[in-house]
């Protein structure tokens, strides 16, 4: 027991030798993006036409042009809105009919085969029938997002809830449990690193589905915006977009990044584990 | 049939083997009884179905004949009155140790002052004081094992079943583990029923040693065992009287073994 309290004696040393190691590392792994600016910015003009590739300080002035002037604001928004929406509704869809499949040998037998199917759809060519039953507004990018993040999600966590340890159900059913409690403290819990891969997984394809939306039939949007952009011969504008989008994708999975941490965190629990009994 | 907590009448079970359609006779008119607070070990050869009475006296399996009486009581569906403690831990590990021997106590919906007073106790009771905010995975093999049994003592049930506790754990963590049990069971007043396929250990502990054959079981024996108590279960052939007890089940049990190693 000597071995737990010793653990505790030393982290303040140890706290910020490891911060000052991992600000080195960050640096490290700055570099190589760090090299492709500048090269890109050499490169554009010389090795290839810049209105191909367009160059960094280029794109850089044009994402301060398009925020000065608020020209992408209502993109932004839209944008921001689909996104939001189809992952949300994608994502509680997924959970509750995989949690449902999963938990329900019977409901799964009848309904498997049909999600399978409707799975094996590309959901990129639902996009014109979205847009015929929802408009172009933001209804059929929404449908469309969360359609594709639903079925990530819904695999996800129905092998999750299918793969909780009958023994430790049995065990929770004797010390008392009934059916909702196993729920919360067995197969919820059980299945959340699941339905976290799932939900990460799931970011990028709520982007597709948005965009692709967008790229159909839209009236605002940044993929309206970058396809605007493209036709009129702008790649500033078109890599300006694509970095808004980038910037969406970062900020999603930094959230489902703390998300994970705080909700898995007995899988890498930060104190050492006492050497014996 | 008074004075006794747990019955089993007649206990026959099949089951369906994979693939073929035929049925498999596990478990062949199993009876035998547990007297209040009196420690039962179940030995048989592996494969022979003593886990499987365990999982009838909790109500996770009906047997195909015959039935478990808890009290008098049929038991015909999960018997929430039992504790088990199985072969691993399954401590759940999304729960601190405080948290996994608490959830008994939250699931029958005792008040919040009440469970911490008990959990203290239980967590004191098998020697973990101090790890109370630990995940499971933080925890050595016999720790685990020793919080698994902690979790079952916390809600004081009158029937604990028992399946093969200590049989994934090293020798000496195992008498260790041995000699706290003999404790704890007597403390707790609770009537055990202890599956192993370790003779030692079935004798050293047990008030009563049930002996099952080869599938299709058969009861063979049931020995009672009079050693005075507490044992010594580091030494146990020091404890006056267990050559012969061991001798007693040994006699029995060798004619399952000999069939086994004569294949």
């Amino acid at each position: 027991m000597n071995d737990a309290a010793s653990v505790d004696a030393a982290p303040a040393a140890r706290k910020w030798s490891r911060r000052f190691a991992a600000l080195g590392q960050f640096g490290i792994s700055l570099l190589p993006g760090i090299v492709l600016l500048v090269f890109w910015q050499w490169a554009s003009g010389r090795l290839i036409k810049e209105i191909y590739v367009s160059k960094p300080t280029a794109i850089a002035a044009r994402l301060y042009e398009l925020f000065a002037s608020g020209e992408i604001i209502p993109h932004l928004i839209t944008t921001g809105q689909e996104l939001v929406l189809g992952y949300v509704i994608g994502v509680a869809g997924g959970v509750i009919g995989g949690y449902a499949l999963g938990r329900s040998p019977r409901l799964a037998r009848i309904f498997e085969p049909y999600v399978m199917a409707f799975y094996g759809i590309p959901k990129i060519a639902l996009a014109p029938l979205f847009i015929i039953w929802f408009g172009i507004g933001i209804g059929s990018k929404v449908a469309l997002a969360s359609i594709m993040v639903f079925f990530l999600v819904f695999y996800n966590v129905f092998s999750g809830v299918r793969s909780v340890d009958r023994e430790l159900v049995n065990l929770t059913l004797v010390m008392g449990a009934n059916q909702r409690q196993l729920t919360w403290h067995v197969y919820l819990p059980a299945a959340s690193p699941y339905i976290i891969l799932g939900m990460r997984m799931a970011i990028p394809y709520s982007v597709i589905g948005v965009i692709v939306g967008e790229f159909t039939s839209s009236i605002q949007g940044l993929g309206l915006f970058i396809h605007e952009a493209s036709s009129t011969y702008d790649p500033a504008g078109v890599f300006a977009g694509i970095i808004l989008l980038l910037g969406f994708v970062l900020i999603a999975n930094f959230l489902a990044g703390r998300l994970e941490r705080r909700l898995l965190r007995w899988k890498n629990p930060t104190t050492q584990p006492p050497s014996d009994i | 049939m008074t004075g006794q907590v747990l019955a089993f009448d007649g206990i026959g079970q099949d089951f369906a083997t994979p693939g073929s359609g035929g049925r498999i006779r596990v478990l062949d008119g199993i009876s035998f009884d547990a007297e209040p607070g009196q420690f039962v070990a179940v030995i048989g050869p592996s494969g022979c179905g003593k886990s499987t009475l365990l999982q009838m006296a909790a109500g996770l399996l009906m047997p195909t004949r015959g039935n478990v009486k808890h009290h008098g009581r049929t038991i015909d569906s999960v018997n929430q009155a039992v504790g088990f403690v199985p072969q691993q831990a399954q401590l759940f590990p999304w729960k601190t140790l405080q948290e996994n021997v608490e959830l008994p106590l939250v699931l029958r919906s005792v008040p919040a002052e009440q469970r911490r007073a008990q959990v203290a106790k239980a967590i004191e009771a098998v020697g973990l004081k101090g790890f109370e905010n630990y995940y499971p995975n933080q925890l050595s093999g016999g720790m685990q094992k020793r919080g698994s049994i902690a979790r079952t003592l916390v809600y004081r049930p009158d029937v604990i079943l028992m399946d093969e506790p200590f049989g994934a754990l090293d020798a000496q963590t195992r008498m260790v583990m041995q000699n706290d049990l003999q404790t704890l069971s007597a403390e707790a007043g609770a009537t055990v029923i202890f599956v192993t396929h370790d003779i030692t250990e079935a004798v050293v502990l047990a008030d009563r040693v049930v002996i099952l054959s080869q599938r299709p079981s058969r009861l063979l024996a049931n020995i009672a065992i009079d050693l005075p108590r507490p044992r010594d279960v580091f030494e146990p052939f020091k404890n006056p009287g267990f050559e012969q007890a061991y001798d007693a089940v040994w006699s029995v049990f060798r004619s399952q073994i000999d069939i086994r190693g004569a294949h």
